[in-house]
């Protein structure tokens, strides 16, 4: 069975700063699979390397099977690949409804994007209220929400998100990971980067622990969860 | 009870508007040039609306350009000239022809003939601006990317002047005038027709502008990109067509101007120094990248600049402006208008 996602030994840098030595990811289509680490890690490059907004010096990158790695972030969300990341991208001079309008670009029919807008309210009410609200005046936490919400409005195949729960108040983070797990029930597959490793092992079926650049374990999520050298570097047990 | 709370909470916030730094420009533009207008004839309002309305389309191709691609494009001014002389090269045998032939169908549509060509010249000019200048740059290195894109302006600045005086030689290129119709009287002041033609069409132009910026799929796209690039990728934007769509758009906008102003300013190489620092004036003025509010800067410097000349002397017509934006960039660096909320058409 061909893998959704085949992404095979990656290295990815700044310049002359490498920060990823031979990564290597595989995700079959449905899956909830998470990326752990410390700070620094190279979680969040490794996420741009997927979306494109980054090219790996070497390693490739293959989609459904067509190669991807070093088109650029327009083209590979084309494909099928949404990114919702860490600091949200939000277009800060538009309206909520505007956004998320712009999360459906890529999508022709306007009926489907009618209904992914119906979708996105339905699960973020919050977002409905401020609908007309500019963007760029909207607190931290519904800035995320509506990323997330705009992520979702193509209804990627893939869908790489970078720290949702990140700065978030508690009541917030639970409304978001529900509203990943409505999404998982649509079909889409899920590339999560959490901070909130007891968090993240527990909603997910597998997980890869990144340090240094490197991928260091990948076991069943609840495997990860008994291992003991998890529990002593993140869990502080 | 309600519906005068919601009265009030309008009123309130024309208020505090009016009180801003904004607001108060605005209201005391408007009280000069009555004024003005008072004192010395209909005239002023009248050079002011109609070089105003181009002056805004020209700061608001260049405003476009730097809020959405950080381009600071010192040949901002040479796309008007392109657009004169592309007026001047279709308008001038057609005038030519419209002796000969009075009735001519052609004829009637002459200006507008001579318009769309200057818009499609000076469109096509900017792409391949982008192409050749600016995209091998990009790909090249982003660092000290304003500087650079500023310097290879300037060189693209020289080039079309020297081009025009190469290929066509340094004579003016005038036409007496656009329209063969008679002046109007609006409020016993004769206003000729060229002027309305170029204010009408300044009017559609800001208003198709507008429309195309708000509710087009591409005019979204183009907004997006200049709030957040890595947004718009991730959204699906291509970033390089958005890119080569605003120079087209940027310079079409100053080739309508030169256009359109052609009765006015005849065309000649160098024609195009004077635009540019107007534009520039306007920008700075209100604020990068800020192109609502450079439309209406372009009404307040046209006005500054009409008042000198009239009030002062012909030779002056550059000291009051560039005595403004140095005031300007003292008291308030972003601008008038500066923008709070990063985004090229908003606020």
């Amino acid at each position: 069975m061909k893998l959704l996602l085949d992404v095979k030994n990656i290295d990815v840098g700044y310049g002359f700063l490498q920060v990823l030595w031979k990564v290597s990811i595989a995700i079959d289509a449905g899956e909830y699979v998470c990326l752990v680490g410390p700070n620094g890690a190279g979680k969040t490059t490794t996420l741009k390397a997927i979306m494109g907004l980054l090219a790996p010096q070497k390693g490739d990158i293959l989609f459904k099977g067509e190669p991807i790695a070093g088109l650029t972030g327009n083209k590979v969300c084309q494909k099928g690949i949404g990114y919702i990341s860490e600091g949200a991208n939000l277009f800060t001079g538009m309206t909520v409804r505007e956004n998320l309008l712009m999360g459906a670009y890529t999508v022709n029919d306007r009926r489907k994007v009618k209904e992914s807008l119906d979708f996105v309210f339905n699960l973020f009410p919050r977002l409905k209220e401020r609908e007309k609200q500019l963007a760029g005046t909207m607190s931290g936490g519904e800035r995320k929400m509506l990323a997330i919400a705009r992520g979702m409005m193509a209804v990627p195949s893939l869908l790489l998100v970078d720290e949702p729960s990140l700065g978030l108040a508690p009541i917030i983070t639970n409304d978001v990971f529900n509203a990943l797990d409505v999404l998982r029930k649509k079909g889409v597959t899920l590339l999560l980067v959490e901070q909130n490793v007891v968090k993240a092992l527990k909603v997910t079926d597998r997980g890869y622990i990144l340090e240094k650049g490197k991928i260091v374990l990948q076991e069943k999520s609840q495997d990860l969860a008994k291992n003991d050298y998890v529990k002593k570097v993140f869990l502080g047990v | 009870m309600e519906h005068f709370h919601g009265l009030k909470a309008m009123l309130n916030q024309i208020y505090s508007t009016i009180r801003s730094a904004a607001g108060i420009t605005i209201v005391l533009s408007i009280i000069i040039a009555i004024l003005a207008t008072i004192d010395k004839g209909t005239y002023i309002i009248v050079n002011t609306i109609v070089t105003g309305g181009m002056w805004a389309l020209m700061a608001m191709g260049l405003a476009l350009l730097f809020g959405v691609m950080n381009v600071a494009n010192f040949a901002h001014g040479e796309f008007f000239m392109v657009g004169a002389l592309t007026a001047y090269f279709i308008m001038d045998p057609l005038i030519k022809y419209a002796a000969v032939h009075p009735h001519a169908l052609l004829v009637a549509f002459a200006p507008l003939i001579a318009v769309f060509g200057a818009i499609v010249t000076g469109s096509l000019l900017g792409v391949v601006c982008e192409t050749t200048v600016f995209r091998p740059l990009r790909r090249r290195s982003r660092e000290q990317w304003v500087m650079n894109v500023f310097i290879l302006s300037l060189g693209v600045s020289v080039i079309l002047t020297n081009g025009h005086q190469l290929l066509f030689g340094t004579a003016y290129k005038g036409i007496v005038k656009y329209l063969n119709l008679p002046a109007v009287s609006i409020f016993q002041t004769f206003i000729s027709a060229d002027r309305i033609f170029v204010f009408l069409l300044g009017i559609i132009a800001m208003s198709g502008f507008w429309a195309f910026m708000r509710f087009t799929r591409s005019g979204r796209a183009i907004r997006a990109v200049s709030q957040d690039e890595a947004g718009a990728l991730m959204v699906g934007i291509d970033l390089n067509r958005i890119q080569i769509l605003t120079l087209a758009v940027s310079c079409a906008l100053a080739s309508l101007a030169g256009a359109c102003l052609l009765f006015m300013f005849p065309a000649y190489p160098t024609m195009g120094m004077a635009p540019l620092y107007n534009s520039w004036f306007v920008v700075i003025v209100v604020g990068m990248g800020n192109v609502g509010a450079a439309v209406i800067g372009g009404f307040i410097v046209a006005l500054f600049q009409v008042l000198t000349t009239v009030y002062i002397g012909e030779g002056w017509g550059f000291v009051v402006p560039s005595a403004l934006i140095i005031l300007i960039l003292v008291i308030k660096p972003s601008g008038i208008f500066g923008s709070p909320v990063r985004g090229v058409l908003e606020q």
